[in-house]
């Protein structure tokens, strides 16, 4: 043990460098009452400069609408045909359908109507099931989700 | 179901020749068929809100689909290429077929409709605009109360005889 040398462990020749505990704050480069009015000039700016663009739309949805309201009465006329068209080719279908069937009549349950208080002439709307009652499965499906297409 | 009683046009009644255009046409043509054709459609659009009844319109409707169809044939006598340029770059510019994206088009479609054929375009809001319209045609009539033949004409006397509840009667709280 006598020939071993022992290495004290010191500070570095100098000593310690001075503890850094002092607070470094972030550089400024605003002051409280500059941005607020920054703030308030973006974002009002940015509306002004928008509502620009806000007008331009708000004319091309309103044209759209136009162009829509102008051809609809001419839809209508059309649509309304062939729902007429449709309703008596339903009637037809029904009469050949159950022609051998005993008490059955046409448009009614074993004679009792939809609407018994009303008039029989009296226009009435008809069922989407009513309206596909002879079409194939697939079909009164397309027409059942046909408003998750538009 | 409708029943044997109920009327309905005959097929010769509604066979009528159709407007046989796609969307992009009819939009392109929108304005200026609108115009040409507001008296008919003005009519036919309140006989249908009035009367509630598709039956009692079939003459306007026949009256609105003739007079588009006029309106297309003049407007493929005179303006087929602008009309076909213009529909075509309705479809194909946006998904939404925007008139923005084609206001070029449509000016020279503009301009054609109005030295040829004589219809000016209306602006841009012009069918959304409410508007009255004068018709020969009778207001229908708001429906009659109902009538019931054996309903008392007064209601009876207080001091008629009553009768004790053959069933012991409803109990006090329903």
């Amino acid at each position: 043990m006598s020939g071993t040398t022992i290495k004290q462990d010191l500070p570095p020749p100098g000593g310690y460098k001075p503890i850094n505990y002092l607070r470094v704050p972030a550089k400024t480069y605003f002051s409280g009452v500059q941005m607020f009015v920054l703030f308030n000039v973006v974002t009002f700016g940015g509306l002004y400069i928008w509502s620009y663009t806000h007008e331009k739309l708000k004319r091309l949805k309103t044209e759209d609408r136009a162009s829509r309201l102008a051809l609809q009465p001419m839809l209508y006329a059309e649509k309304d045909r062939l729902y007429m068209k449709r309703l008596r080719k339903l009637r037809e279908e029904e009469e050949e359908l159950m022609k051998d069937v005993p008490g059955w009549v046409v448009g009614t349950y074993w004679g009792e109507p939809i609407y018994q208080t009303r008039p029989e002439n009296e226009w009435h709307e008809i069922q989407v099931t009513e309206y596909m009652a002879h079409s194939p499965h697939y079909k009164q499906q397309y027409i059942n989700n046909f408003f998750k297409w538009l | 179901m409708i029943t044997k009683g109920k009327e309905l046009p005959t097929y010769e009644e509604l066979e009528v020749q159709d407007v046989n255009l796609s969307s992009p046409f009819l939009k392109a043509g929108s304005f200026h068929l609108g115009k040409q054709c507001e008296a008919e459609n003005n009519e036919f659009m309140l006989c249908r809100l009035e009367e509630k009844d598709p039956r009692k319109c079939l003459n306007e409707g026949k009256v609105v689909t003739s007079c588009t169809m006029k309106f297309f044939q003049a407007v493929k006598r005179s303006c087929a290429e602008e009309f076909y340029n213009f529909a075509m770059c309705l479809d194909k510019s946006s998904q939404d077929m925007s008139f923005d994206t084609c206001r070029k088009t449509q000016t020279i479609f503009d301009t054609c409709m109005k030295e040829k054929v004589g219809i000016e375009r209306p602006h841009f809001g012009y069918f959304c605009e409410p508007r009255v319209h004068a018709t020969a045609r009778p207001q229908p009539m708001p429906e009659l109360p109902p009538v019931f033949p054996d309903a008392l004409v007064e209601p009876p006397p207080d001091d008629i005889p009553r009768q004790p509840s053959r069933h012991q009667g409803r109990p006090i709280f329903f």
